[in-house]
């Protein structure tokens, strides 16, 4: 059981790569991106975990109670935000793109398609 | 005096924060102008801030605590509750150098966006501030934050013209950079697993007392795969040609002059700070970096050589550069990182004229086309002048400072591969830019060979700009390029030799090479401009022969995200090997 | 290259990769058994020292307070670039045209309904600004409870539609909200530095433990932060409605 955790970051990671690489949609490609980054909460939760642990909120149990790493934590938020901001500014972008190339099929879409 | 530099050191990064929030605040009512000045004058404030800081540090770095949370207050060895800033002397130097590009991209985009309310200017400030904190921080999750705040506003930037080309230019460059920052993140988790905290030197300490790791050695694939995306080293480096071509001219010119070589500077302080004791990974760094940094050189340079669109085969020129500023950073000696330091800023100051004067040719004629500008530039003479010094420069000509950061990365390595790929790289670039200059200005042409059938566009940018506000920059910054570098050359030896103590065995040889080098950028594209059309069949055959490399290269580099993405995987899985074959 | 291809390479490299996973994943420290020396003192030090209950707000605005200005300063970029992209050609004014699909059925919206999303906004507002305000005490803290304040406007645009949407909300307000929050937190880390601290150094009385006024400089930090992520996402979120805006006349099409 205690590599499980392990294994699903790889394997998030894994079907994230995947995904993006068979996309044939922008928008499809920009939710795989989303599902790599989700490897990396599971990641930073899971090198906090500590068996028997609480929350690192000491309000209803005193300080000094056993509790999980509160920094990953801290690092797990940074991370939302980040997701949260790229993908609105990849979700925009590919707005822009399919106005003005009126599709979102990555195999189509390159910029400066060369002379030939 | 040290008491105010550690008071002063969070400024390089509050103040244009600071600066770029105020905009934001008062955006909508703003004069038009204000936006243009205000951050014309920060950006030379932070140039004078830094380069204070770089003097100061000579003495020692500068370590300032953020909320007075220094190593001392855990009470325990080996706990650093709180982040910090180190200033030393090269860090600073490279701070004040790219606060100085800004300020240069900021002349020359005078008057360039006037549409939206101070956008653009908001952007570069945070930018700015990003690449400042990348630079003086000590903590790795707060660098991952930098890189990551620098190639949000890197993303929003190339986006800003809004054409076809440059959304799908800048969605590559998002996706790409994007999965290079998740990578990082599991990285620097993977480190903190291990040693169990962030501060790059706490964290050295511990990496040198431990046995060799896959932990560790992963985190630092990981976080190098981030880098040298950002970096644009071979095979992370599509990105960036598509990015670089279809960004607005002044945002080219911080792309190319200072934003990919951070992405270097940010892997050396790493590798020379935090894992310059693990056996392992310094064996990666030696072979597989040097040989990335071989690979980079040569495709890099091969790829300019055959481009037609200006502003591409600039692009390519530059990661030809970085493969060569990797050579430097691969040798992990006191010689390499003063090569670096020198390379990043005449590259940079190189780098950052050429795109101005492609932003210039932009401006005036509306193409970024070589071929298309066929002699059209003769109006614009000074500019053309301007484009051939930076191309001979590019491509050896013995004086100023890239010349003597190559004599120092040839001194730094040893071996002949990464002496021939110094030689291919900046032969094959200069020849690029003097080929395209005397194309443009003069009106001298052979019949065009691959360049014919690479990929072009149209472009404009804004026109009703005077000519003298942009060329003032470019001359600007080729002057302090021609510079003789003996001015620098005890700070630059002071700066390097405070990162890696570190010398290199002492080599000849490096100015015969330059030498070659520059000879051949001055025959190669005179070649070219005595090509006559094949009609011969043998010539035909020589010919079709001749373009068969660059049509593959061509093919390759298809334009399409997806296929960026198996590249970028392809790196990463070799450099796993080069670390499981060792 | 075409998918086929991409996959013929993408097999053989996640199998290498795969298998330094598996080598890594056999080395880390063993689940729940955390070495992380750093959260662990950072737990027992943070009560003492700060006086706040939630260890990870005061790793966030106190610890490594810089790093959230990072942050922060990466949302407003990110929103920054994605209004600009957005906004493009379209302009910042014209408000006429509510987004409608021409030929679909339009129910009049009934007094029930519009009642109900108002009196919801307004307690989803209040439940984000009561999240944000207790982030030192309780889970939450300025970007959970800014997300969610910021979210009771989309309640006003589903109850009211678009016209009530456009006249309460408006853009270069929103745009000062973000400015004026991301100041603020520059400001905190400024003024101390100017009085000879150490840049965000908690000078402020501490306040009382459970307390909403606990940590010092952390309120004032959290709520800055609070104001520019309501202004940063409601900006998004009008940006992104206004998309569904049918357009005055044909859009100039300047590169087709």
């Amino acid at each position: 059981m205690s590599v499980l955790a392990w294994c699903v970051v790889a394997w998030l990671l894994g079907i994230g790569v995947y995904g993006m690489v068979t996309s044939r949609n922008y928008v499809h490609l920009i939710g795989c991106l989303s599902v790599c980054q989700s490897a990396t909460y599971v990641l930073l939760l899971g090198i906090g975990f500590r068996w028997g642990a609480g929350p690192p909120i000491f309000y209803d149990h005193p300080p000094g109670t056993p509790a999980v790493d509160p920094v990953v934590q801290a690092f797990v938020l940074t991370d939302i935000v980040v997701s949260a901001a790229m993908t609105a500014l990849l979700l925009a972008i590919a707005l822009q793109v399919h106005k003005k190339r009126g599709t979102l099929d990555t195999q189509h879409l390159r910029p400066l398609r060369p002379t030939e | 005096m040290t008491a105010l530099a550690v008071q002063l050191a969070p400024l390089g990064v509050l103040l244009p924060l600071g600066v770029a929030f105020l905009l934001l605040a008062l955006a909508h009512w703003l004069p038009p102008r204000t936006a243009d000045v205000t951050a014309l004058i920060f950006s030379l404030i932070l140039v004078g801030l830094c380069g204070w800081l770089a003097s100061r540090a000579l003495h020692g770095p500068i370590v300032h605590w953020f909320g007075a949370w220094s190593p001392a207050v855990s009470g325990k060895p080996r706990v650093v509750l709180g982040i910090g800033f180190s200033v030393d002397p090269a860090s600073a130097a490279v701070a004040a150098f790219c606060a100085l590009i800004f300020a240069a991209s900021f002349v020359f985009a005078w008057g360039y966006f006037d549409k939206v309310h101070a956008h653009f200017h908001i952007l570069m400030l945070l930018f700015l501030a990003a690449m400042i904190g990348f630079c003086f921080t000590r903590d790795l999750f707060n660098l991952f934050v930098w890189f990551e705040l620098m190639s949000m506003a890197a993303f929003a930037l190339t986006a800003y013209p809004l054409e076809k080309s440059s959304l799908e230019g800048a969605f590559n460059f998002t996706v790409t950079n994007a999965l290079g920052s998740y990578l990082m993140l599991a990285g620097v988790a993977l480190l903190y697993a291990r040693t169990g905290t962030l501060d790059f030197v706490t964290m050295g300490r511990i990496i040198a007392h431990g046995a060799p790791d896959p932990v560790i050695a992963g985190g630092f694939c990981l976080i190098a795969a981030a880098l040298l995306t950002k970096a644009a080293i071979v095979p992370f480096h599509m990105w960036l040609s598509d990015a670089h071509a279809v960004a607005p001219s002044p945002v080219s010119v911080i792309f190319s002059g200072v934003m990919v070589g951070l992405g270097l500077f940010g892997l050396l302080k790493l590798i020379a700070i935090v894992f310059a004791a693990d056996a392992q990974i310094m064996a990666l760094v030696h072979i597989g970096l040097l040989w990335l940094g071989i690979a980079t050189a040569i495709v890099g340079g091969l790829m300019a050589w055959a481009q037609r669109h200006l502003k591409r085969l600039l692009a390519f020129s530059t990661i030809s550069h970085l493969g060569i500023m990797l050579l430097a950073v691969a040798a992990v000696n006191s010689t390499g990182v003063k090569g670096f330091l020198l390379y990043f800023v005449g590259h940079g100051l190189v780098k950052g004229t050429l795109f101005m004067v492609a932003g210039i040719l932009l401006a005036r004629f509306n193409s970024i086309d070589e071929l298309e500008l066929y002699g059209k530039g003769k109006g614009v003479w000074p500019a053309g002048i301007v484009m051939g010094l930076a191309g001979l420069l590019l491509g050896g000509l013995p004086w100023g400072i890239l010349h003597e950061a190559t004599d120092h990365v040839h001194k730094a390595g040893h071996g002949m591969a990464p002496v021939i790929a110094i030689v291919v790289g900046t032969s094959l670039t200069g020849a690029a830019v003097l080929r395209a200059a005397l194309r443009i200005f003069p009106g001298w042409s052979g019949v065009p060979g691959i360049e014919f059938v690479s990929p072009t566009e149209r472009e404009r940018e804004q026109q009703d700009r005077p000519l003298w506000l942009m060329l003032l920059p470019c001359v600007v910054l080729l002057a302090i390029a021609l510079l003789p570098p003996g001015l620098v050359e005890s700070f630059t030896h002071d700066a390097a030799t405070g990162l890696i103590s570190k010398t290199a065995e002492p080599s000849g040889g490096g100015t015969i090479m330059t030498a070659i080098a520059f000879a051949l950028t001055i025959l190669i594209p005179a070649a070219s401009l005595l090509r006559q059309r094949a009609t011969r069949r043998w010539a035909r055959v020589a010919a079709r022969i001749e373009t068969l490399p660059f049509r593959a290269l061509h093919r390759l580099h298809s334009g399409r995200v997806t296929d960026y993405i198996v590249w970028m995987m392809v790196g990463l899985a070799v450099m796993a090997s080069v670390l499981r074959l060792r | 290259m075409t998918t086929r291809w991409r996959l013929i390479v993408l097999v053989p490299v996640l199998l290498v990769l795969g298998t330094a996973a598996t080598e890594i994943i056999l080395t880390l420290p063993s689940f729940g058994h955390p070495l992380t020396r750093y959260g662990m003192t950072v737990n027992t030090l943070a009560p003492a020292l700060r006086n706040v209950s939630n260890a990870v707000t005061s790793v966030m605005y106190d610890f490594r307070g810089i790093d959230t200005l990072g942050e922060e300063s990466m949302l407003i970029c990110a929103v920054t670039a994605a209004v600009m992209l957005l906004r493009g050609r379209r302009g910042e004014d014209g408000n006429e045209q509510a987004g409608r699909v021409s030929g679909r059925a339009w129910a009049e919206r009934s007094d029930a309904m519009v009642l109900m999303c108002r009196l919801f906004a307004t307690m989803l507002f209040l439940f984000g600004v009561y999240v944000v305000l207790h982030g030192t005490v309780t889970p939450g803290g300025g970007f959970q409870g800014g997300v969610i304040a910021a979210s009771s406007f989309t309640l006003l645009y589903l109850g009211g539609g678009y016209m009530v949407w456009r006249r309460m909300l408006h853009s270069p307000v929103l745009v000062a909200l973000e400015g004026v929050g991301g100041l603020a937190y520059v400001l905190c880390a400024a003024v101390p530095l100017a009085f000879g601290y150490s840049a965000l150094q908690n000078v402020l009385p501490l306040g009382n433990w459970k307390d909403l006024y606990s940590g010092g400089l952390m309120v004032i930090i959290n709520i800055a932060v609070g104001i520019a992520v309501i202004g940063s996402f409601a900006a998004l979120l009008l940006e992104f409605m206004e998309e569904t805006r049918v357009p005055k006349g044909p859009v100039a099409e300047e590169d087709t």
